[in-house]
């Protein structure tokens, strides 16, 4: 059986955050229900959906922006008692909007994450944890890095309370009480926490997580350890997973996955035989689905999914069919309701631009006042800046509740703007004065009409460190800009990881001096993404680094006036004594640097190298046979004459062209990090070789490991 | 809107803008596309068991539907239509750098080849102006031939600079066809018959042409930008990061209007309205779109959108009809609205809140360091700009400047600035760093042609530590002659090479003329009697005269022969002149000019002393095969060894002559250009038919190759009589 769903817009709110749209239970099966929506406005909206048309049951006033919604109740009673989180107070409401209850926590960070079960209210903010039992204290945890969300285990299956924590260091936190009972690392920084079928499945010990690089994963939460049941992968390189929810909208009796990620995809998961998802529907919209949930909305018998988007859309995606066959009254009914909703619409734009207009003067006059003020419309930007380990480059994606106009892209350290399908703003480079104004990048994006969403991939350089800035000009009136910087860190293609391979040959670089713990983790966070800004606890830190690119490691062991950094890439240890050397010296501290250099890495190093250059001078060889091959094959017409390894190039073709347009420049990528090693090897030795360079490029330009192997020892 | 009723997979690549469908049999449409290696086939789904069979097409090895046609040269240009009326079917026309070929598929022949030294990268086929048997119209470098069926030259025209497409369409609406021309320099240019009756700029080589309705065309330039002119109007531009690889227009809502079709670099085919250039219609293709055509391919008597992939792929589409279209699409059409007319409601309310909170917060205290935080300024900020000629020093080049200047203590964090023609990319944008912050910026311009452009500037305001900027959206144009500085009239320095023209006008209106198009200093004071002005080139240094009399008599001095012609044009424009003969001595270039001419005898006579060569090496070399065969036969090993090796040797002479011909053809080329760019800059010289007289008259003089007579006419604007 196939799905096919058509989409149903009900209503549009405030900007939406992550979590913050429910389904509430109704007590007749298949009956229609009621959506609650809340947004960064304050504004918490329940409605329901009658002959098309979004009808209010309650709407409550602006206030503080909503950053979740749940809904509770009494366990094993139907969950629909409202409840939001705003700012650091937690606010319940019930289904007809009468307030029952305001809960002023004693966080002193807005609340981030929420979920309640029962009794019990389980909060995070940034990296705080605190569990509450009739909205008293009972637990409380501190985080090592963010915690994105957190949910607890159903109480009703396991007779215990089992929260766990959804951390962005990549690890998934079981906690009893207060304490971790064990952690579990998944392979992207989990975003989105749900139960398996909605109620942990069988064993109610199943849980969902969806990462922000696109994954999808099972694991069983047991008492003793993690059992990990199965991943999907992202090799379609869609979007970060924002939202999930579990519902059966293939009509099958077996309840689906249904996914919302944030670059508007929405999937559908269905599990047949084998207990593994298969993904069966998928959709684009053109903007981030915050929230995803399985239900009958629109009419009743008709199952959907509804979601809500960054931008406010409350859309359904509904079995019912868009064209009726039976019976022409019912057809012309529905154009009817169409042509109503449309002419309503048009008479109130028509209203609102006459308001419009007069406020424009109002505006156009006080421009002429020497004491009035100029303010500019706030407007919130919804942005990511994230490191793609499959392809090592950084991801920036920009969203606005309205149309982007245009944007700015400025950077002081060099790096390359890279092309995304998806995209379809139009890009102008501009020429950069990189001299006097520190611009060595300056591209311009202007978007099409109705883009409120635009990605960008970075490709930045190890040892090249700055600011990037986005300025973002929506089609706001009054005309305003708003800046947005991430910072390109000295390793910026080191990503945490929590193991390492203790058996390589490392290069050690330490630093002793008068400073601070505190300090040194600064030093850390500047020079590597993914780091907290907060001290770890303790006395000591640890960290562990991969780098996405060359495979290569980074381990960062420090203290009080002590830190250790080792590392089997030596141009690793080059850039951070590099880099740390300045900033010591910025902040005039008194710094010991020593290091302690294995000759042996370097051989290791080009050795994890040879593989991708392999490959890929393979790769370009192949790609540019293809057209020849081609040629022959449509002269001959049949290609047993050739040798079989030809004939595999032509059977491959369009696979091989197309895996060398994914990696545009990869071997001059590689290339230039074997020039860095080969300069930093002599580097530590006190020796320059740049004029050695030329010669090390020719032996690339033919390539063979041991002669590379044989330069590196002999120069 | 459009219905794809097939697609077809050829195991052929296509290359892009080269694909044409014809009756090449008067009944049935063959599709005939360029491929690799010097091929053209030809894909008839229609007649199975026939078989060609002839010297110049072969049955294709991995197609039974497609035949092959060797050309064994890169294939520039195809094109197919009615060549021959009494034929009454098709032909196939394939243009290469050096030829065309006229090719009746049907009956196996050649209606002509011919060899044109031009080349041919654009052809159109049809009827031009009142000239009455049907034409293929090439277009090659800076020329434009036309010929009929015969093979026969019954139109040549020169333009300023390599064709890259052509299009027939009525532009005036008399109901005959003009010639539209699209070039490298940027141009559209339209011919009725050899007479050039329009120009437009645009900001990109011109890659593609068609025709649309009436006196409608679509555009395209290699940048990605597609658009509709009406006449010289454009209707309306979009541009795209990829590029259009291939326009067409067709009626995929059987409303009697087309829509313009784009076939795209990334394989996207869209269908947009040619009144706004709105999308009615999407789909794509895995590789790039390389042409979109229309027939009855499968021959049930309706027109189908064709449209086909670089990888060989074939989509048909049919029109939807009128009453289709309220059934299967309304509702799709109508959520559609809704949600734009939502989304646009939520605007409207938010632009309100904005101003309701721009009011709040001007009943509140005075400015402070946390009001910069946020991005408010003084709602009597102005913005100032100013554009004024820079002479340059020694770090940095004569330019034209813009300074941008706030009129408060409020700082200019980033300034955007997008112009068609003047930036790469379209774009340009000053960031000054951290410290350099001011209220005021300078942003040195140079554009690199005289062209009067429009400056879209958008400028971010706030403080220091803002986060947030108000943005200026300005316009600002810049004259035509900005990279020109005023200076004192000097006798030393004045240009021997002058244009000379009478207009009746005063002087007054000539200082008017001077003021829109020039960047005078604000204090300058341009007399009207003698009107006699003086400018200083910021590219090069040149010097430019105008003097004007009061009679009416214009003489412009400069050395540059293009600021000449560009200065006669906007000077007849602007005084809505049609008709305006120019007497003209450039010494220096004519002298030039003389010497190319030279040259390109001289590259003739050593093209067929070349040629002789290379047949006399070719007996040679078949009399020596024979004679080493013989030596074979005869066991003579050590005669066949010597054969042999001469035979090496003359294989090498041929090789070296064919490289030495190579480069004799490309200096020949090259030196072809410049004798047709010198008869496009003297007929731009004059306006409306002198013009036309004095290209006429440079052709003819060049076909009866008399030089003195070609020199004469390009000073004095008319042959004698």
């Amino acid at each position: 059986m196939d799905l096919t769903l058509s989409r149903a817009d009900y209503l549009q709110v405030g900007v939406t955050s992550q979590k913050t749209m429910k389904l509430l239970p109704t007590s007749r099966q298949r009956a229609t229900q009621k959506v609650v929506v809340g947004d960064q406005d304050g504004v918490v909206i329940c409605f329901g959906v009658k002959k098309g048309e979004a009808v209010p049951v309650f709407k409550t006033l602006p206030g503080q922006k909503i950053s979740r919604l749940e809904l509770g109740g009494a366990v094993n009673t139907p969950q629909e008692k409202i409840f939001i989180a705003a700012g650091s107070e937690i606010r319940g409401f019930t289904k007809r909007g009468k307030q029952f209850l305001s809960f002023e926590t004693n966080l002193t960070e807005s609340i981030k994450a929420m979920y309640i079960s029962g009794s019990d209210l389980f909060l995070s903010a940034s990296y705080i944890y605190n569990h509450y039992c009739d909205c008293k204290d009972q637990n409380y945890y501190l985080s090592g890095d963010k915690i994105n969300d957190v949910i607890c285990l159903p109480v009703e299956k396991l007779s215990r309370v089992t929260p766990v924590l959804a951390c962005q260091d990549r690890v998934l936190r079981v906690l009893q009480g207060s304490d971790v009972m064990y952690e579990i690392e998944v392979p992207g920084p989990p975003t989105v926490l749900a139960l398996h079928n909605g109620d942990g499945g069988d064993s109610g010990e199943g849980l969902l997580f969806g990462t922000s690089d696109g994954r999808l994963g099972l694991i069983q939460i047991t008492t003793s350890k993690p059992i990990h049941k199965w991943e999907i992968r992202n090799d379609k390189k869609r979007g970060g997973i924002l939202c999930v929810d579990s519902f059966d909208i293939m009509g099958d009796g077996v309840k689906d996955l249904l996914v919302g990620r944030d670059d508007g995809m929405v999937e559908v998961y269905s599990f047949e035989n084998a207990n593994e998802p298969v993904l069966r529907f998928d959709q684009m919209l053109s903007e981030s689905v915050t929230s995803i949930q399985g239900g009958c909305v629109g009419k009743d018998g008709y199952d959907e999914i509804v979601l809500a988007t960054y931008s406010g859309w409350v859309t359904g995606l509904t079995t019912e069919p868009t064209h009726k066959e039976s019976g022409p009254g019912e057809e012309l009914k529905l154009n009817q309701e169409m042509q109503n909703k449309i002419s309503s619409l048009r008479s109130e734009i028509e209203h609102l631009q006459f308001k419009v207009l007069q406020e424009r003067e109002n505006y156009q006059q006080s421009s002429q006042s020497s004491q009035a003020k100029s303010t500019v419309p706030s407007f919130s930007i919804n942005d990511k800046f994230t490191l793609n380990k499959e392809d090592a480059s950084y991801s920036l994606v920009l969203e606005v509740r309205t149309a982007i106009d245009n944007v700015l892209i400025q950077s002081d350290v060099p790096i390359d703007l890279l092309d995304v399908d998806k995209n379809s703003a139009v890009v102008s480079f501009s020429s950069c004065d990189t001299e006097s104004n520190d611009n060595f990048l300056l591209a311009t994006y202007r978007c099409q009409a109705n883009t409120t969403r635009l990605e960008l991939k970075i490709r930045s350089i190890e040892g090249q460190y700055g600011t990037l800035q986005a300025y973002v000009t929506p089609r706001i009136q009054p005309k305003t800009c708003q800046v947005r910087q991430y910072h390109i860190k000295p390793l910026s293609l080191h990503q945490r990881t929590h193991f390492i391979d203790h058996d390589r040959p490392m290069n050690t670089l330490t630093l002793t001096g008068q400073f601070s713990f505190a300090e040194v983790h600064s030093w850390v966070v500047f020079c590597l993404p993914e780091v907290p800004e907060k001290p770890p606890a303790g006395e000591c830190a640890t960290f562990y680094f991969q780098n996405t690119f060359l495979d290569t490691q980074l381990e960062c062991v420090y203290r009080k006036g002590e830190g250790v950094f080792k590392s089997d890439n030596i141009s690793t240890i080059s850039i951070l004594k590099d880099v740390l050397s300045k900033e010591a010296t910025k902040r005039k501290i008194n710094l010991n640097i020593s290091y302690e250099i294995n000759e042996v890495s370097v051989k290791h190093t080009l050795k994890l190298i040879h593989p991708k250059l392999e490959y890929q001078l393979l790769l370009a060889k192949k790609v540019q046979l293809i057209d020849a091959l081609k040629e022959l094959q449509v002269h001959e017409g049949n290609t047993d004459f050739l040798t079989p390894e030809y004939r595999c190039i032509l059977e491959e073709a369009d696979h091989l062209q197309e895996e060398y347009k994914k990696q545009p420049a990869h071997l001059e990528r590689l290339y230039g990090m074997i020039t860095d090693l080969f300069i930093d090897k002599f580097k530590f030795k006190g020796t320059n070789v740049k004029t050695k360079v030329p010669m090390l490029l020719e032996i690339l330009d033919s390539y063979d490991q041991n002669t590379l192997i044989s330069f590196f020892d002999a120069a | 809107m459009l219905l794809p009723v097939f697609t077809l997979k050829l195991r052929h690549k296509i290359s892009p803008r080269m694909v044409a469908i014809g009756r090449y049999d008067g009944t049935h449409p063959c599709l005939a596309a360029a491929t690799q290696a010097g091929k053209v086939f030809i894909h008839n789904p229609h007649t199975r068991s026939q078989h060609f069979s002839a010297s110049r097409v072969f049955q294709s090895p991995l197609e039974s539907d497609v035949s092959l046609l060797n050309i064994n040269q890169t294939v520039s240009c195809l094109g197919s239509g009615v060549l021959n009326p009494e034929l009454g079917y098709d032909t196939l026309l394939v243009g290469t750098q050096t030829s065309l070929l006229a090719y009746d598929i049907y009956n196996n022949s050649d209606l002509f080849y011919r060899e044109v030294s031009d080349g041919a990268n654009a052809i159109v086929l049809g009827t031009l102006g009142d000239i009455a048997p049907p034409l293929a119209i090439i277009g090659g470098n800076c020329a434009l031939q036309g010929f009929d069926h015969e093979g026969n030259d019954l139109f040549w025209t020169v333009t300023g600079d390599n064709v890259h497409s052509l299009a027939l369409c009525d532009f005036d609406g008399d109901g005959k066809t003009e010639l539209l021309v699209g070039s490298e320099d940027f141009d559209i240019r339209v011919f009725k018959e050899d007479e050039i009756v329009a120009e437009m700029t645009e900001t990109e080589i011109v890659t593609s042409l068609c025709p649309m309705y009436g006196s409608r065309f679509g555009y395209a330039l290699s940048n990605g930008t597609v658009g509709v002119y009406d006449k010289t109007a454009r209707y309306w531009r979009i541009k795209s990061k990829n590029h259009a690889m291939s326009i067409h227009a067709f009626d995929i809502n059987s409303d009697g209007v087309c829509e313009l079709i784009t076939g795209w670099s990334n394989g996207k085919v869209d269908a947009r309205s040619d009144r706004t250039g709105e999308v009615i219609f999407k789909d794509n293709f895995s590789s790039a779109v390389a042409g979109v055509v229309e027939g009855d391919y499968r021959m049930d008597g309706h027109v189908q959108l064709i449209c086909c992939s670089v990888d060989g792929e074939i989509r048909g589409y049919l029109p939807g009809t009128a009453e289709m279209k309220g059934n299967l699409l309304d509702t799709s059409v109508e959520q559609d609205l809704i949600r734009e007319l939502s989304q646009k409601k939520q605007n409207l309310l938010l632009e309100l809140r904005n101003y309701e909170e721009s009011t709040k917060a001007e009943l509140s205290s005075p400015l402070n360091e946390a009001d910069g935080q946020k991005g408010i300024i003084p709602a009597n900020t102005r913005l100032h700009t100013a554009l004024s000629v820079n002479m340059g020093n020694d770090l940095q080049d004569a330019h034209a400047e813009l300074g941008i200047s706030t009129s408060n203590d409020t700082i200019i964090r980033a300034v955007l600035i997008f112009a068609e023609g003047i930036f790469v990319g379209e774009s340009h944008v000053v960031h000054p760093s951290i410290h350099n912050l001011s209220s005021s910026l300078r942003v040195p311009i140079t554009p690199p042609k005289d062209v009067p452009v429009d400056l879209h500037l958008k400028t971010f305001v706030g403080y220091r530590s803002s986060t947030q900027f108000h943005v200026f959206e300005l316009t600002r144009q810049l004259p035509r002659f900005t990279m020109y500085a005023l200076t004192s009239p000097d006798a030393a320095s004045e240009p021997v090479s002058y244009v000379n023209f009478s207009v009746a006008e005063r002087t007054q209106r000539m200082v008017t003329w001077l003021n829109q198009n020039f960047l005078l200093p604000e204090d300058s004071n341009v007399q009207n009697s003698p009107f006699h002005v003086c400018f200083t080139s910021l590219r090069n240094g040149g010097q430019l005269y105008i003097k004007m009399k009061q009679s009416g008599e214009i003489t412009v001095n400069t050395d540059d022969i293009d600021l000449a012609g560009d200065i006669i044009q906007s000077i007849a424009s602007f005084f809505a002149i049609e008709d305006l003969q120019v007497e003209a001595d450039f010494p220096v270039y004519f002298e030039e000019l003389r010497k190319v001419l030279v040259k390109v005898d001289e590259y003739h006579s050593v093209h067929q002393k070349l040629s002789a060569d290379m047949a006399d090496n070719s007996n040679l070399i078949r009399s020596l095969l024979v004679r080493a065969e013989d030596a074979r036969l005869m066991r003579d090993m050590k005669t066949m060894k010597s054969r042999y090796m001469e035979l090496y040797d003359l294989n090498k002479d041929l090789l070296n002559g064919y490289k030495i011909r190579c480069n004799n053809h490309t200096e020949l080329l090259g030196n072809l250009k410049a004798v047709n760019q010198a008869i496009q800059r003297a007929g731009r010289l004059r306006v409306g038919k002198p013009k036309n007289q004095v290209i006429s008259a440079c052709r003819d003089a060049i076909r009866s190759n008399n030089i003195n007579t070609l020199f004469r006419i390009m000073r004095v604007g008319t042959a004698p009589s």
